[in-house]
C-alpha cells in the first residue's frame, strides 16, 4: 500500500469522531497544490502528499480551537503543532495528528526561476524521486529536485513527524548541511551593504501581511498590533521604514517560538526574504537559550518565562 | 489640555551649564504649552507654592518639572501638584540635572539636551491620564532575616513596638559574628557579656518566633502583604523535646570535622551546641560527618540522649508565613586570603585570620582563652599583624575599606599584650583609619601603653626560618625594607558580602552592589530603605560596618518598619498593568511571565478566555506588557504610546516631519 493510501485508510478510520481532517489537494493546476478539508469520505479521493503539499496546515488549528480535528503534518510542521501545544494556544485532546515522514517541498519560486518564463497554467506534472517533469503549452521540462528543492529542506533537521497519533512512511535522515548559502552570503555584508538591502527589500512591501497570515505562531489575526491605533507602533505610511518596523515586529514576536516552517516567505507575493530575518533571530535564540522552537514537548519558550538570571546571560559578571 | 513647564536652576547645580531661561523659552514652542518658566529652587517652599500658583492663575492641567531626577523629589511635586488640585500623576519629571547638568560640559549641547528632555516630558504628559490610588490593609507582622547582632537588635524594636517577629538564622544559633569575638573596640568589654543578654531576650520575647538552622526559601506578596516561605533544615532533633543538656555532644564518638564556630581551630562532634551561650541551645547533627546519617550505624547519641529527641528521619520543613514588611540583615562573611601568595596561600599553620586569633584569645574558644599558635601550641612571643588583607586592594577586586579592621586590630594588639605580658605586636598598616567615638584615642593606646609598633607598610612575602615566620615588608615612613620574625601571624581581613547574599536579594528584589553588599534606597536620606517597598536593610549586608552602626542600622530599620505598620491601610500604585479585553486573545502568555503572579486567566460573557491583572500584587515592572504581542496589556502611566510619544518627541518619524 503506497504511503497516500495508508494515510487514507487512517484518516478514514478516524473521520466519523472529527470535525474535520486538514490536508492537500491539487490546486488550480497539477503543479499547485491547496489545503483540502476533509468532512466525509469523499472528500478523502483528493487528498494528495508529496512535494507539492508545501502548505504548513497547522496555521489552521487555532482557528478550530474548541472542536476537535485532525490535521496531516510533515516534519516540519509538527514543529509548529508542538509550538502551539507548548503555548497552550491549542488542546492536544482536541487533535489527531497524520504525521509523514516528508522528503522535501519544492518552491514554487525556484520553479518559476528554473523554467524559461513563466509557466502560468501547467497541463501535467510528473513527480518522480529525482524532479518534476512539467508540461507546459504542449512542452516538457524536466526540473531536477535539487535545484527546485525548498530552502528549509536543505537544512532540514527534523523531517519526520516529531508528534503523531499516526506515522506514515518510512524514518527519512536529517540533511547533513544545516547551513545555506544564502543566509552566509547575506551575514556575510556589510552593515552598510544589510541596510542598502534593505531599503530595497522593504520598498517592496505592500503590506498585505500574507505572511503574518500564513504564518502558524501569529495567532493575534485581527487584534495584530500592526494594524492597531492604540497603542500605534507602526503607522500605515507605506515607506521601508514603517514596512520593515512591522516586519522587525513580526520577527521580535516570533523570537524563540518560529519553527522555520519558511510559510511567511513562501506566501509573500513580492519576494522578499524574510527567512533571512528568522533564521538569523533563531540562531540568536539557539546561542543564548540553547532553545530551538517546536522540537520538544515539555520546553517552554525562553521568553514565556520569569528568571532573574539566565544562565547563560551574565549580565553582573558574577 | 494647558500644560505649564518649570526650568528649576538647582541653583548653580543646573544653571551653571544650562541656559534656563532659554530652555523655559523653547518649552513654550511646544503643543498644549501655556506656560513655561524657570526657578532658582523648585522644590523649596516658594518654588511649590510658584507651581501651586500657577496651575491656579494659568488653569493648568499638567505640569512639566525640570529639575533633578523624580527619585529625589517626584513625590514632593506629586503632593504640591495635588495640592494644586490636580491628580498627582499630571505631572511629568524630567531629570536635566543627572541626566544633564552633571554631566555635561558644553552649554549649548546641554541646553538643546535639556529643551528635548523636556519635549520628551511634555509629549508624554500629553497622554497622561489621571490615575486613583487603592488602598489595602497589611499583616502586622514582620520578617527580619539575619540574627547577627542588627538583626537582634531589628527583632528586638520590633517585638516591643507591638509588632509580631519571625526572625530565621541561617547557623544554628543566632549571635552572627559578633558572638565568635572575644572582647570589642573600643571599650574592651566582653562580646558575649553584652550579646549575650539580647540574645536571651530573643528566645523569651513574647512576639518574636524564631527559626533557626532556616533559610528564607522564597518570597511573594508585596509591601504590607509578603507571603515567606522558611525552609528549616533537619537537625535531626527534635528541638521541641531538646533540653541542650550536652550530653549527646559529650559522647558522640564522630569529632573530626572542623568546628565552624571556631573557624577551623579544632574539630567538633557531629552532634553538637556550638557555643555555650547559644540560642536556642539546642543540638544538632551535621549529617555530613554523623556516621548513623552517612553508614547507617552508630546512634550513640540516641541511645544516650535523657529525653528521646534525636531523630535520624528528620527531613527539611516548609513553613510559610505572612508578613507586613522584611527587615535583611545578613551580615558580611571574610575574604578568602588565600588569593594573597605573599601570604603563603595556607602554606603557614601559623599565619591565621583575625577572626581565628579572636577564637584564640576567647575564653570559650578551643584552647580556653589562652593563646597557643595552631602549629605547635607554643605561646606566641611575636605577633605580626597586617592589616588591609582583602581590603583596598584592587588586585583582588576588593578597592573598597572595611571599616572596622584598623580598630579591631589595635583591640587585639592590646589584648595580645594582656595575655602574654611579654610579647610584642608588630602592625603592619596603610592608613589608620579610626573616625568615631574614642576610636582614635584607642588605637594610639594601643600604640602609647602597650607598645605595639605599627609599621607603614605593605607586606611583600612571608616565609619560615626555623620555627619562626620571617614577615617582610616595608617600612615607608622610614623608606627602608623590613623583616620581624615573628611566632603568629595574624591577617587583618576584610569583609564581603555574604555567601548566599546575592541569590538571597533576587528573592527579595533587592539588588546588590558589584561586590554583592546590598544597595540602600539613597546613600544619605534613606539608608536603610531598600528600591522595593516593605524591605529594609540592616548592618553589614549593606556594607561593612562595626557593632555600634549595625545596632544602630537595626533600630533604624524597626523604627521604617513600625512607621510602616502603623498605618492601617498602605495605598497602592496605580501605576499597574491593565488589560484591554477587546484586544486581549487569551494566550495566556502574561501569566507565564508575570513574576508575581499578578494576572489571572478569567472568561468574559461569552466564554472567552481573558487575561486580568490583580491591582495589589502587580509591582509595575512591565513584563507582560513586552511580552503582549499584540499590546492588549498597558502599564499605565507608561503606555506604549507615552513611550513612543517620547520617542517620536526625540526623532520624529518621517511621516509626522512631513506634514508638520
Amino acid at each position: 500500500m503506497s504511503q497516500l493510501d495508508t494515510l487514507k485508510s487512517a484518516i478514514k478510520d478516524r473521520l466519523g469522531e472529527l470535525e474535520c481532517v486538514i490536508g492537500w489537494e491539487q490546486g488550480y493546476d497539477p503543479l499547485h497544490a491547496t489545503p483540502l478539508f476533509i468532512r466525509t469520505e469523499a472528500d478523502l479521493d483528493r487528498l494528495i502528499i508529496g512535494p507539492l503539499a508545501v502548505h504548513n496546515l497547522a496555521t489552521y488549528l487555532t482557528a478550530y480551537k474548541g472542536k476537535k480535528i485532525g490535521v496531516v503534518v510533515k516534519g516540519c510542521d509538527s514543529r509548529s503543532v508542538i509550538e502551539l501545544l507548548n503555548e497552550n494556544l491549542i488542546s492536544r485532546d482536541d487533535l489527531v495528528i497524520f504525521g509523514l515522514c516528508c522528503d522535501g517541498v519544492v518552491s514554487q519560486r525556484k520553479i518559476r526561476a528554473a523554467l524559461p518564463a513563466d509557466p502560468g497554467f501547467v497541463e501535467a506534472v510528473d513527480i518522480s524521486a529525482n524532479g518534476l517533469k512539467i508540461t507546459v503549452a504542449g512542452q516538457t521540462a524536466m526540473l531536477n529536485m535539487t535545484d527546485i528543492l525548498a530552502d528549509k529542506c536543505r537544512t532540514c533537521q527534523h523531517p519526520n513527524a516529531l508528534i503523531s497519533d499516526v506515522l506514515i512512511g518510512e524514518n527519512r535522515q536529517s540533511a547533513s548541511s544545516t547551513s545555506l548559502a544564502c543566509q552566509e552570503e547575506f551575514e556575510a555584508k556589510s552593515d552598510a551593504e544589510k541596510f542598502a538591502f534593505w531599503q530595497e527589500t522593504m520598498s517592496r512591501c505592500i503590506r498585505c501581511y500574507a505572511c503574518r497570515n500564513a504564518c502558524p505562531m501569529c495567532v493575534c489575526r485581527d487584534y495584530c498590533i500592526a494594524t492597531s491605533r492604540d497603542p500605534l507602533w507602526v503607522s500605515q505610511d507605506n515607506s521601508p521604514a514603517e514596512n520593515f518596523m512591522f516586519q522587525m515586529i513580526h520577527v521580535s514576536h516570533l523570537a524563540g517560538r518560529c519553527t522555520e516552517c519558511g510559510e511567511c516567505e513562501r506566501a509573500c507575493p513580492v519576494d522578499i526574504p524574510l527567512m533571512l530575518l528568522r533564521r538569523f533571530m533563531n540562531k540568536q535564540v539557539q546561542d543564548v537559550f540553547e532553545h530551538q522552537a517546536g522540537t520538544d514537548l515539555e520546553q517552554t519558550p525562553p521568553l514565556l518565562t520569569f528568571k532573574v538570571e539566565e544562565e547563560r546571560i551574565n549580565e553582573r559578571g558574577w | 489640555m494647558r500644560i505649564g513647564v518649570f526650568i528649576c536652576h538647582c541653583g548653580s547645580n543646573i544653571a551653571g551649564t544650562v541656559d534656563c531661561p532659554s530652555v523655559a523659552a523653547t518649552a513654550l514652542t511646544y503643543p498644549d504649552v501655556v506656560f513655561s518658566t524657570d526657578t532658582m529652587y523648585a522644590c523649596s517652599e516658594p518654588g511649590q507654592d510658584a507651581i501651586i500658583q500657577a496651575v491656579k492663575e494659568k488653569n493648568l492641567d499638567g505640569v512639566v518639572v525640570a529639575s533633578c531626577t523624580p527619585r529625589m523629589h517626584e513625590q514632593t511635586f506629586r503632593r504640591a501638584v495635588e495640592r494644586a488640585g490636580l491628580n498627582r500623576y499630571m505631572f511629568e519629571m524630567a531629570n536635566i540635572r543627572e541626566h544633564v547638568s552633571w554631566i555635561g560640559k558644553t552649554k549649548d549641547l546641554n541646553t538643546n539636551k535639556a529643551a528635548e528632555l523636556v519635549r520628551m516630558a511634555v509629549e508624554k504628559l500629553r497622554r497622561n491620564r489621571p490615575l486613583f490610588a487603592k488602598r489595602f490593609e497589611t499583616v502586622k507582622r514582620v520578617l527580619v532575616i539575619g540574627g547577627g547582632v542588627a538583626g537582634i537588635q531589628a527583632a528586638l524594636d520590633c517585638a516591643d513596638g507591638g509588632q509580631e517577629v519571625v526572625l530565621v538564622e541561617r547557623e544554628q544559633s543566632i549571635g552572627g559574628k559578633m558572638a565568635k569575638l572575644d572582647k570589642t573596640f573600643p571599650t574592651v568589654d566582653c562580646s558575649s557579656c553584652v550579646l549575650g543578654p539580647k540574645m536571651v531576650d530573643i528566645a523569651q520575647h513574647p512576639n518574636i518566633t524564631l527559626y533557626t538552622c532556616s533559610e528564607v526559601e522564597s518570597v511573594g506578596g508585596y509591601v504590607g502583604n509578603f507571603q515567606v516561605t522558611i525552609r528549616k533544615k533537619a537537625t535531626y532533633v527534635d528541638w521541641s523535646k531538646c533540653t541542650g543538656c550536652g550530653l549527646c555532644v559529650e559522647k558522640c564518638p564522630s569529632r573530626k570535622h572542623p568546628d565552624t564556630f571556631n573557624e577551623g581551630l579544632c574539630t567538633a562532634p557531629s552532634i553538637n551546641i556550638p557555643f555555650p551561650q547559644a540560642i536556642p541551645k539546642k543540638a544538632a547533627i551535621n549529617a555530613a560527618s554523623c556516621i548513623m546519617l552517612t553508614k547507617g550505624k552508630c546512634g550513640v547519641c540516641a541511645k544516650v540522649c535523657p529525653v528521646k529527641c534525636i531523630d535520624f528521619e528528620q527531613k527539611d520543613e516548609l513553613v510559610t508565613v505572612d508578613v507586613g514588611a522584611v527587615v535583611v540583615a545578613t551580615g558580611y562573611d571574610l575574604f578568602d586570603w588565600h588569593k594573597y601568595p605573599q601570604y603563603g596561600e595556607g602554606r603557614y599553620k601559623d599565619v591565621i585570620t583575625s577572626m581565628q586569633y579572636e577564637r584564640l584569645l576567647s575564653a570559650s574558644g578551643p584552647t580556653g582563652g589562652h593563646i597557643k599558635r595552631p602549629s605547635d601550641g607554643k605561646e606566641p612571643k611575636n605577633v605580626v599583624f597586617i592589616q588591609c588583607v582583602g581590603s583596598r586592594d584592587r588586585s583582588v577586586n576588593r578597592p573598597y575599606c572595611s571599616g572596622f579592621c584598623c580598630m579591631y586590630t589595635a583591640k587585639q594588639a592590646i589584648l595580645t599584650k594582656d595575655h602574654v605580658p611579654d610579647s610584642q605586636s608588630f602592625v603592619f598598616y596603610m592608613d589608620i583609619r579610626s573616625p568615631g567615638k574614642m576610636y582614635d584615642e584607642f588605637t594610639r593606646r594601643a600604640m602609647e601603653e602597650y607598645g605595639a609598633q605599627y609599621v607603614r607598610g605593605r607586606v611583600s612575602m612571608i616565609y619560615p626560618q626555623d620555627d619562626k615566620l620571617i614577615v617582610r615588608g616595608a617600612d615607608t615612613l622610614a623608606g627602608t625594607q623590613v623583616e620581624v620574625p615573628a611566632d603568629l601571624v595574624v591577617l587583618a581581613v576584610g569583609a564581603e558580602s555574604a555567601r548566599g547574599a546575592v541569590q538571597l536579594g533576587e528573592k527579595l528584589r533587592v539588588a546588590p552592589d558589584q561586590y554583592g553588599f546590598f544597595v540602600e534606597s539613597h546613600p544619605k536620606l534613606k539608608p536603610v530603605e531598600t528600591n522595593t517597598a516593605g524591605v529594609f536593610l540592616a548592618g553589614a549586608c549593606q556594607g561593612p560596618k562595626d557593632i555600634p552602626a549595625s545596632v544602630g542600622q537595626g533600630s533604624a530599620a524597626a523604627s521604617k518598619v513600625l512607621g510602616l505598620l502603623s498605618k492601617k491601610e498602605l495605598e497602592s500604585d496605580p501605576a499597574v498593568s491593565r488589560v484591554n479585553p477587546g484586544r486581549c486573545v487569551g494566550c495566556g502568555k502574561c501569566v507565564q511571565t508575570c513574576p508575581f503572579g499578578a494576572i489571572k486567566m478569567i472568561e468574559d460573557r461569552f466564554g472567552n478566555p481573558k487575561a486580568e491583572v490583580i491591582d495589589t500584587v502587580c509591582q509595575g515592572c512591565g513584563i507582560c506588557t513586552v511580552t503582549c504581542p499584540q499590546g492588549a496589556i498597558q502599564l499605565e502611566h507608561f503606555t506604549d504610546n507615552q513611550i513612543l510619544a517620547e520617542v517620536n518627541a526625540l526623532c520624529p518619524p518621517k511621516m509626522f516631519a512631513n506634514f508638520e
